[in-house]
């Protein structure tokens, strides 16, 4: 019980020392909390992307089969949906029609996907929220697209998207596959390419060999290999951004190291002073360290509170640009909260344990005076 | 009381610059006299007080506190008996600037386990004996010399020190705080406390409460070692 009010009353006047120097301490803890903010946001929005990309994969099936033609992504006959059926341990294949449209006027692409959802009727699109939001499009509105003869052809809007989806979403119009076909010429009993799922997921390797095999001419995409690709494009992109950052983390080390490790003259007085009066040097070193930790761990919960606020509230609005990468049209959504505890701890040993360690150094060094030096002061 | 036993103090030992504070300096202390250590500038009188008050170890000899040897104790449990049997005022007063007088006060008492509350009350009655009442919350760049040093004294007595130590505790004081200090002094000793105290001022060492008075020179006692 003494211990611990020994370092109550020991942590209260490590606070009140703060106080005492509170433009400095403050200004540094404003700097430390917008690293801790930087690299927190970073963190939590990657991952959260990264879950968020893995979620809507889910349900996708676990091959994708293209064509090539020339090296060239071309389109592919019925005979294949028919070839690949055959393949042992294969259920569920089917052809797609999609394409993408560049509308000059807002300056986006779009995604074209031929639907098979009954309410996508001939004559009606569905379109996502982003398509809705650069062409101001409600349900019940007309959209005209431009068709490959050259003709306008208009789409009534029979539904838009929620906002739930919107991350994969947000570019992408839903119509009817005889539509499709009209728009962009594309020939009867040709689709853009297959989808097929796998009996067991482990044989997913074995049944893409079978199909390289069988269709020369193709080229299988694994549901995996999307999921790994998303991965590092996203933690390319969190670099991208921590690179730019650097210059204000590498400030923010320095002025902490430099705070840190050197003690002012009336610091160094005060510890003397505190020696004199019966203060052991642990004690000293103790009051010291609290200060380290009263700022870092302020910081640390400020910064993260800070960066949960930012990511999960505001849809990571500082760093939409650089980490979303759509050009035009950027996908407005909640991303699901979610924090990692290992990550979390990762970042508190990063921030808070070395600037602690950097105040005990050189306390150590001024608390060791012999407490009669005071008396000759 | 306090008993030193052939205490000799060299600084920078074997460096250039070596130099011979104390020199073969034995003297018993008894407990509730007022006792002045007397001398010029660098006859070793701060560099004895603190010895005696266990700040500093001496290079050769023994020091006893109330029977016990001293000399060969870690840092540690030196602390412990300098907290719970000395009191300290320096000649600077060396009040901690940007806080309040009473917290000042309880500085000492903080590192001991005691609750807060119970430190700070008692830092008060302290204060209120100095005549400090009211200025217990000033913050102490704000108080007069005489006041500041008053909060000094109080702070030397917040652990309730049996032995009080003061070095030079006039050097900045007119005549007048001079006298209120040696009054300070008076109460204490008839509180029952030891007081020690360092001081080339006639006014402090020839004044009524003064039991005993240490003469010294060149880090040697001239006069006064036996009590």
């Amino acid at each position: 019980m003494s211990l611990v009010e020994r370092h109550r009353n020991i942590l209260d006047f490590a606070i009140s020392s703060l106080a005492r120097r509170w433009k400095k301490n403050l200004a540094l803890l404003a700097v430390y909390t917008f690293t801790v903010f930087v690299l927190a946001s970073v963190i939590f929005f990657t991952e959260a992307v990264k879950r968020e990309a893995r979620a809507v994969f889910q349900g996708a099936p676990e091959v994708v089969v293209q064509r090539l033609m020339a090296g060239r992504h071309d389109l592919v006959p019925q005979a294949y949906v028919e070839g690949l059926s055959r393949i042992t341990g294969v259920r569920e294949v089917r052809g797609r029609l999609w394409g993408y449209y560049y509308e000059p006027s807002t300056g986006a692409n779009y995604t074209l996907v031929a639907s098979g959802d009954p309410s996508v009727q001939p004559g009606t699109v569905a379109v996502g929220r982003g398509v809705a939001r650069t062409l101001l499009a409600e349900k019940g509105d007309l959209l005209p697209l431009k068709g490959a003869r050259g003709e306008y052809v208009s789409f009534e809007v029979a539904r838009v998207f929620s906002s739930e989806s919107e991350l994969v979403s947000a570019d992408l119009i839903e119509m009817h596959p005889e539509d499709l076909r009209g728009l962009f010429g594309m020939p009867e009993g040709f689709y853009t390419d297959i989808t097929l799922k796998v009996r067991n997921p482990k044989e997913v390797t074995v049944v893409a060999d079978k199909i390289r095999r069988l269709f020369p001419d193709t080229r299988p995409i694994l549901r995996d290999e999307i999921l790994r690709t998303y991965d590092s494009v996203f933690d390319w992109r969190s670099g991208l951004l921590l690179v730019i950052f650097a210059g204000a983390v590498t400030a923010f080390i320095i002025f902490a190291w430099d705070k840190a490790t050197s003690l002012s003259l009336e610091e160094r007085r005060e510890m003397g002073v505190l020696k004199a009066v019966g203060w052991e040097t642990s004690e000293v070193i103790a009051m010291k360290s609290w200060e380290g930790i009263v700022i870092s761990l302020a910081a640390f919960l400020a910064g993260v509170l800070a960066a949960y606020l930012h990511v999960f509230v505001s849809s990571a609005a500082l760093f939409e640009p650089v980490l979303k990468g759509w050009a035009v049209l950027y996908p407005r959504y909640d991303l699901v909260p979610h924090i990692d505890p290992y990550q979390i701890l990762a970042l508190f040993f990063l921030t808070v344990v070395p600037y602690t360690v950097a105040t005990v150094v050189p306390s150590w060094n001024a608390a060791t005076v012999d407490p009669d030096l005071i008396m000759r002061q | 009381m306090v008993q030193l036993e052939s205490i000799t103090k060299i600084f920078n030992r074997g460096r250039p610059d070596e130099f011979t504070a104390l020199e073969g300096v034995s003297l018993l202390v008894e407990a509730v006299k007022v006792t002045v250590f007397k001398g010029p500038s660098g006859s070793g009188k701060t560099t004895l007080l603190g010895i005696i008050g266990c700040m500093a170890k001496p290079t050769a000899g023994r020091v006893y506190v109330d029977r016990q040897e001293i000399t060969s104790l870690p840092e540690r449990f030196l602390t412990h008996i300098r907290r719970r049997t000395f009191g300290f005022i320096f000649q600077q007063f060396h009040l901690i600037r940007g806080i309040s007088a009473v917290e000042n006060v309880m500085l000492p008492a903080l590192t001991t386990g005691e609750p807060r509350a119970a430190i700070r009350r008692r830092a008060l009655e302290l204060l209120g004996q100095f005549g400090l009442s009211g200025k217990a919350d000033s913050r102490v760049e704000w108080l007069s010399g005489g006041e500041a040093q008053r909060v000094a004294i109080a702070r030397a007595l917040v652990n309730r020190p049996s032995v009080v130590i003061a070095d030079e505790p006039t050097a900045h004081l007119d005549t007048t705080l001079s006298r209120d200090f040696l009054a300070g002094m008076e109460i204490l000793k008839a509180e029952g406390k030891t007081i020690l105290i360092a001081s080339h001022d006639p006014l402090v060492y020839g004044a009524a409460l003064v039991d005993r008075v240490v003469e010294m020179r060149d880090g040697r006692i001239i006069d006064g070692a036996a009590a």
